[in-house]
Order: C-alpha cells, then structure tokens, then sequence
C-alpha cells in the first residue's frame, strides 16, 4: 500500500470517526429531549407529617396539568394531578392560570425521620415510555416527637 | 504450480504490511466495531428502533469497507467470493459443522428442549428459512471475514492469533447474550480458520445459515433468548 493510499485510509477513518462521534451526540441530545420535559418548573414547597405541597408548571404547555407521584422513603405513596389552587404562581409569572398545586396527604407511616420525593411523569414514544423527573428537592420530616415540617435541603 | 494456487500467492501478498500498515489496519477493525456497536447498542435502542438511524452507521462502515478494499487494492476474488476453492472450503467445514450440529442436539436434549426445524421463521418454507439465513450470513462473513479477518492477518499474520482476534470480536457483537457469544466465539474460530485456508464466502454464508437453523431448532428460545443482541436483549 503506498503513502498516498494510507494517508487517504487515516483521513477517511478520521472522518468517519467524527461521523459516528456527531450521530452520537444527536441521538443522546435528542433521546434526552424526547424522554425529558426541558420545561418542567415545580417546587416542593412543604412537607410534614400531614401533608407534602408544592407546585408543578409546564411552561411548554402552560394549560396542561401535570401528573405527579409522591414517594416517601423511595415507596410510591400516590399519584395526582397538580391542579391545586395557587394563585400565587400567577402572580409570580409562573403560570398563567391559577391551578397549578398540588398537596398530598400522608397516609400512616412508622415514626422517625423519612424522605418526600414528588417527581413529575413525562409520557413519550407514544406512550411506550414514562420517565419521571423529580421537583424541586427532597424534603425530610419527622413524625412523632416535635413533629417539625421539613425545609430544602 | 496451478492457477488457483498463484492467485493465492497474490492475495497473500496484498497482506503483507509494515508498522504503519499494521497501525491502520487494526483502527479499521476498531472503526467498524465501534460502528456496529453504535447500531446495536445505541441507534437500535436509544433512536426508539428509527430505521434511518440505525441505517446511518452501517452504510458508512459499508462505505469505508468498499473504500479500503479499493485502496488496497483487493479484488471480489481476494475477499472469498469465488468458486474455485468451493469444494475446498466445503470439506474443510463439513466435520466441524457436523460436530457442532451433534453437540447442540446434545445440549438441547440436556436442556429439556424439543427439536423444531420450523421454529426459525415460524411460516416460511424451511427453503425460505435457508434462503433468507444465507443472504445474512453472506453479509455477516463478508464483513467478519472479508474485512475483519483480512485486516487481522495484516495486524498479527495469518494463523491462531489472527483467528481469536477475529472470534473474539464476532462473539463481542452478540453481547450479552451469553449462549449466542458461546456460540459466535465457537462458529468465528471455525470459520476463521477455514477462511484463512479457503476464502470462500459463498460456503461459509451457507454454513452460516445451516448452523443458525439447527441452533435455532435444537436450543430452547429461552436459552439463546430470541436472538437478541445489544440492549434490545434487555427489552
């Protein structure tokens, strides 16, 4: 194989190489948009041994209400729409209605100090997936004792 | 000394290499692995199944196949496809094919399984099974064979070691289906060897295709898991 072949060969590989490398990056960036909501807002604003409120607001569909799961301690506790009343959130900019919350009540659970996660579900691939994309930041409470209801953290 | 026997003294020659030929032709072998595993790990699952994605990596590794072989200069003849050493390459797969077919009636009978020569393509004529396991097994070995296995001789001669690099990265392609590696790494060792003897591609499509049949027949699905591959195996 002669000089000129070879260097043609290592070009073509380089080449093809950064073909593949782009292909790649389009895939992951579009997988990760079809399996994700980049307009997903939300917080969780509270959590005690009653209730775990917060919001939740696509800003892609801003008249959509958004289907949200509570889990505490990593178990799936329940599910609904966040379709609250938070007028709030209007005024703030956030949305353009007002029904945007949500409030879970706990169900009974052992004493001592648990995790409230929300996350927010996102149905894609014409409904051959659901991911969840969770709100805001977990929360801690603690039942029993002072019974305090739990902050950011 | 015959013609077939100087037509092979001229392939051989078309893989002699030096240090940087050697360099280059392992990066074509990893080029065109990386662009099968993009197909079957990451195009084929992640791209939600788009045809057109998963078409993007195989034609340009076909693409770069063709170039290369024009670059070096190797011929269809070079490649195995041909009929001369037909009856050659025949004689040498016929024992080991008879044993593997043996061992897999074995281990299907071990694993409880019922022999069904129906069970490939459930519908189609066994001919139709055969017809259509031949053309993807001409492809399969052309570029196993025809590409990976030529490039491996450039990279380490002809001989063992050439023979496991070009099993071990046939048997890697069908990862993690551990039955199919168990199998691929046994058939890429077979038909390595006999390639490098006898380059016939047309033979060892058809070996290709009867060794699938019986696997598929003899094996129960739940053991080689539909033949699934890459993270469709998973789903």
């Amino acid at each position: 194989m002669d000089t000129r072949s070879k260097s043609k060969l290592g070009h073509l590989l380089i080449a093809k190489s950064m073909a593949e490398a782009l292909l790649i990056a389009a895939v992951s960036v579009g997988f990760y948009f079809v399996t994700t909501n980049p307009y997903l807002r939300g917080v969780l604003d509270y959590a005690d041994n009653q209730t775990v409120a917060g919001w939740a607001v696509d800003e892609g569909q801003p008249a959509a209400r958004i289907e949200v799961q509570l889990y505490i301690d990593g178990i799936f506790v329940g599910d609904q729409a966040a379709a609250e009343f938070r007028p709030d959130l209007r005024a703030a900019k956030r949305a353009e209605d007002d029904w945007h919350g949500f409030v879970f009540r706990i169900p009974p659970i052992p004493p001592g100090e648990h995790e409230a996660r929300v996350y927010a579900t996102h149905v894609s691939g014409a409904g051959a997936r659901r991911t969840m994309q969770l709100i805001g930041k977990p929360l801690r409470f603690r039942i029993g004792g002072s019974d305090k209801g739990g902050a950011p953290r | 000394m015959n013609s077939v026997a100087k037509d092979e003294q001229r392939g051989d020659a078309r893989l002699m290499s030096d240090a940087g030929d050697r360099q280059l032709a392992a990066w074509e072998i990893a080029s065109i692995v990386s662009s099968v595993l993009i197909a079957e790990w990451i195009a084929a699952s992640v791209a939600g199944g788009s045809r057109l994605v998963v078409a993007i990596p195989i034609t340009l590794a076909l693409a770069f196949m063709i170039v290369s072989h024009r670059l070096r200069h190797e011929t269809l003849r070079d490649l195995g496809f041909r009929f001369d050493n037909f009856l050659q390459a025949v004689l040498l797969l016929l024992l080991p094919m008879v044993l593997v077919a043996v061992v897999c009636l074995v281990l299907g009978r071990w694993f409880g399984g019922q022999t069904n020569f129906q069970a490939w393509h459930a519908g189609t004529p066994i001919i139709g099974q055969l017809a259509l396991g031949f053309g993807w097994g001409l492809a399969q070995q052309y570029v196993l064979q025809g590409f990976i296995n030529r490039r491996a001789q450039l990279v380490l001669g002809k001989g063992w070691l050439s023979v496991l690099l070009v099993a071990a990265v046939f048997s890697a392609l069908h990862l993690p289906n551990v039955w199919l590696v168990v199998a691929t790494f046994t058939g890429g060792v077979i038909w390595a060897v006999v390639y490098q003897r006898a380059p016939n591609l047309f033979v060892l499509a058809v070996s290709h295709s009867l060794m699938t049949w019986v696997i598929v027949s003899t094996l129960p699905p739940s053991a080689l898991h539909h033949l699934r591959i890459g993270l469709k195996y998973f789903g």
